[in-house]
């Protein structure tokens, strides 16, 4: 199968008041086309840090990475713009959907920034409102939905433009078992149809529900559970070397 | 694999389909009526800016127009001459009230000074009761000459100024000022052959003089002019040694330079006339218009100076103005620019979208605001009784300002936000 993430001795180093803070500590990861992963560890272990490493919201201090067979420390913030745009669809844990739209122009949004015309925005956005069962909710603002609502609603943003990869950081956090549930089956299903997905996670039965947990402790991987195996030097690297 | 979206490295260092700006315009427009008070705001901050310097340059020029005409008004070539001790320092409040002048004087000097192209005397008197029917008013009366109306530009709006006839014998005819013809007559009542009863003695109407207005807080419009051999016989009663005593003359030039040789000759020959010997001080004193008018374009100068500060003022206060609102309003909107960048807008397409909001407001705010500043100074000039002017200048330094600080102020701080990677906009609050 193919490797979709290939990360090598990946660090970020934050400054906080002249003090170096490594949150990130050497991580090597691989996650292949259509996995279907956990992350989890203890609060302030580096997770979000990863993810929006990985969801190319923020660059590593060090290391390589490369997606689905691009080295991405080479390219510039419009072309990660691009991926973010075209090849990751992530969801937040706070949802972060603009107040002042409706749940149809939020969906929208990525289209724009992929110069979707305009009737082609309308029907995929109301085709993933669909998808995630807001049909009746397109004109709504998010003060006007629940928590569930408005994390299906940043769902469907995320899928909105056929990532192949989508990203989820503590996607029911906020959310009650029963709401998170419906949240995890919908990530579940889009998973079944091939997307590759991570989320970082709490709640153990969330986990249970993915195919492969990884733990985090202080800015390390410890372990990969399921019987994955994480790079090293012996293993095959993907074909970056083309970049 | 999706091979179609996979982000092979030709795909990525191909340019993406950029966002159009019809598309950036749009989502401006729908942003800005999205956050409807946030935009009026700002928008406030244009426009209070931008009317402001309007204003305040409009009050600044019409208030110098007025000046001007004040002045002009005046008489640009004329100097009066008044009966009394000239002044030293201080002002000499009887100016004018001792009869040391005599209509023989005035019309010597227009006989013995060739720079003089004419002269005019006046006797005159304040708060004379005049009454009509049972109106009772009081005004300023003065006796005078045929040179007057050409001296002091008077024309007629009805009837005729006295003729000569009536000055050569003291007839009682009256030509009126419009303040009194408006205090003593209905409008449409006919004035001309009327009768008026000055200090108890009839006098009747032969014309009504064309309004002057305001100068100096004096109502020009309020005054009779009666022949001044009748003012002299009936009114005031004579006092001088020989002649008909008067207040003073007029005396006007062809220019400013005959004015001063003028004064040089009038001076000569009144002292001459009223014996006054070398050392000692005149019985009369001159002012001379032009070397007013020439102070007054001084007073003009640092008028326009003082204008031209304030709008300075005004500029700056709108610019920090508009700048504040607009910087305060991006910074609200960290957070909008990092969920736009983590769904894939790209730093450019975010500072066009800040920059069209930007420039929208500025723009219509401006317009707003040029068209508030217009009105308000229009109404200022209305109340106030002085000339309407909008200088054009104005509403394009005041337009270029707001849209120059509304780029900057927009511009700026959001192109900071738009270098931002995604999580730190994101994260802040
Ligand atoms: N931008 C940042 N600047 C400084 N410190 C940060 C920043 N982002 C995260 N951190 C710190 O890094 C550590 C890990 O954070 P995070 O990755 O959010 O942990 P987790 O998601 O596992 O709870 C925390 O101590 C956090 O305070
Ligand atoms: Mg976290």
């Amino acid at each position: 199968m193919a490797t979709m993430i290939w990360m090598e001795g990946i660090t970020q180093t934050f400054h906080l008041e002249g003090m170096d803070l490594p949150v990130l500590k050497q991580i090597d990861l691989s996650i292949d086309d259509g996995e279907y992963v956990a992350i989890m560890g203890a609060s302030g272990s580096g997770k979000s840090t990863l993810m929006n490493i990985i969801g190319c919201l923020d660059r590593p201090t060090s290391g390589l990475y490369i997606l689905d067979g691009s080295d991405l420390t080479t390219l510039d913030d419009d072309e990660l713009a691009d991926i973010r745009n075209q090849y990751i669809g992530f969801v937040f844990q706070q949802f972060n959907l603009l107040p002042r739209l409706s749940a149809l122009e939020n969906v929208m949004l990525p289209m724009i920034y992929a110069a979707v015309p305009k009737s082609a925005r309308v029907t995929a956005a109301t085709e993933a409102l669909t998808k995630v069962g807001l049909l009746d909710r397109l004109k709504s603002r998010p003060s006007q939905l629940s928590g569930g609502q408005q994390q299906r609603v940043a769902i469907a943003r995320a899928l909105v433009n056929h990532p192949a990869l989508v990203l989820a950081d503590e996607p029911t956090g906020a959310l009650d078992s029963k709401t998170s549930q419906e949240i995890m089956n919908l990530l579940t299903e889009l998973n079944q149809q091939g997307t590759t997905i991570a989320i970082v996670t709490h709640d153990a039965s969330v986990a249970a529900q993915t195919k492969r947990t990884i733990h985090m402790v202080d800015g390390k991987i410890v372990e990969a559970a399921n019987g994955s195996v994480q790079p090293s030097a012996n293993n095959l690297r993907p074909d970056a070397a083309i970049v | 694999m999706k091979t179609a979206r996979s982000p092979n490295p030709q795909t990525h260092r191909r340019k993406r389909r950029k966002v159009s700006l019809r598309e950036i315009l749009i989502m401006s427009i729908e942003t800005l009526w999205n956050n409807k008070l946030r935009t009026a705001l700002t928008m406030l901050g244009v426009i209070i800016g931008i009317s402001s310097v309007i204003m305040i340059t409009s009050i600044g020029q019409g208030v110098q127009q007025q000046t001007g005409a004040q002045i002009s008004a005046l008489g640009t070539n004329v100097m009066v001459v008044q009966a009394g001790a000239a002044r030293r320092g201080g002002v000499s409040q009887g100016a004018g009230s001792a009869s040391t002048l005599t209509w023989e004087d005035a019309r010597a000097i227009a006989k013995q000074v060739p720079d003089a192209k004419a002269v005019t005397a006046f006797l005159q008197r304040g708060s004379i009761q005049v009454v009509r029917g049972n109106i009772n008013i009081s005004t300023t009366l003065l006796g005078t000459d045929l040179n007057y109306p050409s001296i002091k530009n008077i024309q007629p709006q009805a009837g005729l100024f006295f003729t000569q006839a009536d000055l050569d014998s003291g007839r009682p005819v009256a030509f009126i000022g419009s303040t009194v013809r408006d205090e003593l007559f209905r409008t449409g009542e006919s004035t001309i052959g009327a009768d008026l009863r000055i200090q108890g003695k009839r006098y009747t109407v032969v014309g009504v003089a064309e309004s002057k207005g305001l100068s100096g807080g004096q109502d020009l419009d309020d005054a009779i002019y009666i022949p001044l051999t009748n003012m002299s016989s009936q009114i005031v009663g004579n006092n001088a040694l020989t002649g008909v005593s008067i207040n003073g003359f007029w005396l006007e030039a062809a220019d400013g330079d005959q004015l001063n040789a003028a004064q040089f000759q009038v001076t000569n020959i009144l002292r001459l006339r009223h014996g006054i010997k070398a050392g000692d001080v005149d019985d009369f004193r001159i002012t001379n218009f032009v070397d007013i008018m020439s102070t007054f374009t001084t007073v003009m100068g640092s008028l326009t100076l003082m204008v031209g500060a304030i709008a300075g003022i005004s500029l700056l206060v709108g610019g920090i103005g508009i700048a504040n609102i607009m910087l305060v309003s991006v910074m609200e909107r960290t957070r909008e620019i990092g969920i736009r960048k983590a769904v894939g807008a790209t730093s450019g397409s975010i500072l066009s979208q800040f920059l069209t909001e930007a420039i929208l407001i500025s723009v219509v705010g401006g317009v707003i605001g040029v068209g508030l500043g217009v009105a308000l100074a229009f109404a200022v000039a209305t109340i106030f009784k002085f000339p309407f002017v909008v200088p054009l200048w104005s509403i394009g330094t005041g337009f270029g300002l707001s849209l120059i600080v509304g780029v900057l102020a927009g511009g700026i701080p959001a192109r900071n936000a738009a270098k931002l990677n995604p999580i730190s906009a994101l994260r802040s609050d």
